[in-house]
């Protein structure tokens, strides 16, 4: 798994590319976190992820939540088709805000 | 009313004297038997007797029913004292109530006891008073008193307080009739509006299906309401879900927190399909009103005739017994306290579940009322006696078992300790009809298509997806269906790294793809501690920690998941079937 971070109209963008799966989901978790806690929007771009696991799922999770209760946002974009169907098998494609495209994202904030 | 023709007594020779008597309590025995007025057959008594006897005036004191007060409830003379209150031990007619003897008091005078309050209020002169308990054996109930006699000497005699009693026992003994007509009357209101609530009771039970129909129940009261309930009804998707509980306490209130538990169970379980889940709401409604001391024990699941498999989840109920089929039994046992005691024991996750397959087996749910009946010597059934008749009975349709089990607890003519209910979920008529899957996996030919043996390590599941990925591609899935089996095979793999083998990267897990008619078999075995199949059941969505959901996932995609026992009994297998569209 890489990740790139990127700021944008004040918010982050987090790019990850390759599989989030139980090796790397720790590195995913704690990437996440540490954007959520700069108090800005957080956009994760799932457009390259091949393949997600309940786990990379379980930090998003962990990542949305705390986001919330500190008052933040973090959404979804360009979710990639292997990314939302684990997100539907877990029924949380309506929990998370999906944009389509970055500027999709930045718009929506 | 006819107005008395008996003349006073001090008048006439001692013949017409005894005449005059039989005539007026004749009189006063037909009024009191014909009497629909209790209190006005009373003061009409009262008023013939002070009249009869030449009193100036009358008064009837009733004891109230903690024997603490006496109240004059008549009254006839010159002084109006109706309403006035004594305290039972006070006065000449307390003393005469509590020694339940008639007295003569000729001078009230020299009399300590006399309450000369009620002079002081009337301006009257009480000088004689005689005074007659009205008692029926033991019982007290009140006294009547006479004051000033009016003619002759002007004082009462022997023959006069003779005749008082014989009225006063009249009148008690008509009193009594009359409150326990009351009582009557009264039980008769409650007994029916009993039979009602028990008629609305019955209408919360489900409606017997016929004989081919997985499901029966039974239920009898103990009384005529029951703090015991089952119900059973279809979810949209074919699966059938039910539930057995029992309210604590026999009486009205377990009754109604039986109503309120069935109904919250019946609107709930239509949506919320995760039985453990579901108990848990039922439980945290039920703690925010029930009323203290009170508590539910229950059994919820939903039973699939398709696949045979049931999830339960028991929350302080006895345990349900499964029994295979084979002669043995297995009782599941409560894994959560009862319904209603504290919202905070049934924990974040909700009451644990157990899923099992039927198999063609029968689970029975049933209250501590049947395993705790009397039987005909005097001893109870208990669980072994219960066995023993589903055993013996196995080959009778369902309804049949139960009944048999009712009816050597509810004999004819012999009351009930506690309500007795009984729920079975017989899977062998559907068990028939489904295909017969072990011998399939035996005589069917499979072709292995992909062995891999690798370490419980996480950076080799990349290599074992795309391993996976193209075997199911190799299998004639298509590409979606290919890529939602490496999902499953992938939380598979994690599982046993992440749970069994507790993270230890040098367990060994084999992996095996055959294909089977139409369907693609992926087994996975592992060489750690065998799992407690039990336990191993998908957590709430809502739930995201590892593992939970991860066993969702699985659920999700394949059409079939068992866990098997290996050979040698070492480790575990999980096997996992998708079919090909």
């Amino acid at each position: 798994m890489e990740h790139e971070i990127t700021e944008q109209d004040g918010a982050l963008i987090v790019g990850f590319s390759g599989d989030v799966d139980l090796q790397s989901s720790p590195d995913a978790r704690k990437i996440l976190l540490e954007c959520v806690a700069r108090k800005m929007p957080v956009l994760v771009d799932l457009s390259k992820v091949n393949y997600i696991d309940s786990s990379g799922i379980a930090s998003l999770v962990e990542s949305l939540q705390t986001a919330r209760k500190a008052g933040g946002s973090l959404l979804l974009v360009s979710v990639s088709e292997a990314a939302l169907r684990v997100l539907e098998l877990a029924r949380l494609d309506k929990v998370f805000t999906i944009c389509g495209t970055i500027d999709e994202g930045l718009a929506s904030l | 009313m006819e107005k008395t023709t008996v003349q006073s007594s001090a008048i006439g020779t001692y013949e017409e004297r005894i005449s005059g008597h039989l005539e007026l309590l004749s009189t006063m025995g037909q009024d009191f038997a014909t009497s629909l007025d209790i209190d006005e057959t009373l003061r009409q008594g009262l008023a013939r007797i002070t009249d009869y006897v030449g009193a100036e005036g009358g008064a009837l004191f009733l004891l109230d029913e903690k024997g603490e007060k006496l109240t004059c409830t008549a009254c006839v003379g010159e002084t109006e004292i109706t309403g006035l209150t004594l305290n039972s031990d006070e006065g000449i007619v307390g003393r005469c109530v509590q020694l339940d003897v008639g007295e003569i008091v000729r001078d009230v005078s020299t009399d300590p006891n006399f309450q000369n309050s009620v002079d002081a209020q009337t301006g009257y002169t009480t000088r004689s008073i005689l005074c007659a308990p009205m008692s029926v054996k033991e019982e007290r109930i009140g006294a009547i008193e006479l004051v000033n006699k009016r003619t002759g000497d002007g004082l009462f005699d022997e023959h006069d307080l003779h005749l008082l009693r014989s009225l006063s026992s009249s009148a008690a003994l008509a009193t009594k009739n009359a409150r326990m007509a009351e009582a009557l009357v009264e039980q008769e209101r409650v007994r029916r509006e009993l039979e009602l609530a028990a008629e609305i009771q019955r209408g919360l039970l489900p409606d017997a299906g016929d004989d081919s129909f997985p499901i029966h129940g039974v239920n009898c009261p103990a009384r005529t309401v029951s703090g015991d309930f089952y119900d059973f009804f279809p979810l949209d998707d074919g699966r059938i879900c039910f539930n057995l509980g029992d309210v604590s306490g026999k009486g009205m209130n377990a009754a109604l927190l039986m109503a309120k538990t069935a109904s919250l169970f019946r609107c709930l379980g239509k949506t919320i399909h995760q039985p453990g889940r579901l108990l848990s709401m039922i439980n945290d409604e039920i703690c925010e009103t029930v009323t203290r001391g009170m508590f539910v024990t229950m059994a919820g699941g939903i039973y699939d005739p398709k696949t045979g498999i049931v999830r339960l989840a028991n929350a302080g109920h006895e345990p349900p017994l499964f029994y295979a089929g084979d002669g043995s039994f297995k009782a599941i046992p409560a894994e959560a306290p009862p319904l209603g005691i504290s919202p905070l024991l049934t924990g974040d996750d909700g009451i644990p579940e157990i899923e099992f397959n039927l198999d063609g087996g029968t689970l029975y749910i049933f209250t501590d009322g049947v395993t705790e009946g009397y039987l005909e010597d005097g001893s109870e059934l208990e669980s072994e006696g219960l066995m023993k008749i589903l055993v013996d009975k196995a080959a009778d349709p369902v309804m049949a078992r139960l009944q048999t089990v009712i009816d050597c607890i509810h004999r004819k003519n012999v009351a009930l300790r506690d309500d007795l209910t009984l729920l079975a979920i017989d899977d062998g008529l559907n068990k028939a009809e489904r295909p017969e899957q072990t011998d399939d996996r035996e005589t069917m030919a499979t072709e292995n298509i992909f062995h891999v043996n690798f370490p419980s390590q996480p950076d080799r599941l990349k290599l074992v997806r795309s391993a996976v990925f193209d075997t199911a591609k190799m299998c004639g899935c298509s590409e979606t269906v290919a890529r939602d089996i490496v999902i499953a095979v992938d939380e598979a793999c994690q599982n046993v790294i992440r749970h069994a083998y507790k993270g230890s990267p040098d367990g060994k897990i084999i992996l095996d793809i055959s294909r089977d008619g139409d369907s693609i078999v992926l087994s996975l075995r592992d060489f750690a501690d065998p799992v407690d199949v039990d336990r191993v059941k998908p957590r709430e969505l809502d739930d995201i920690r590892p593992g939970g959901l991860g066993t969702h996932f699985i659920r999700e995609i394949m059409d079939e998941v068992d866990f098997l026992t290996p050979p040698e009994d070492d480790g575990n297998i999980l096997r996992m079937v998708k079919r090909i569209e």
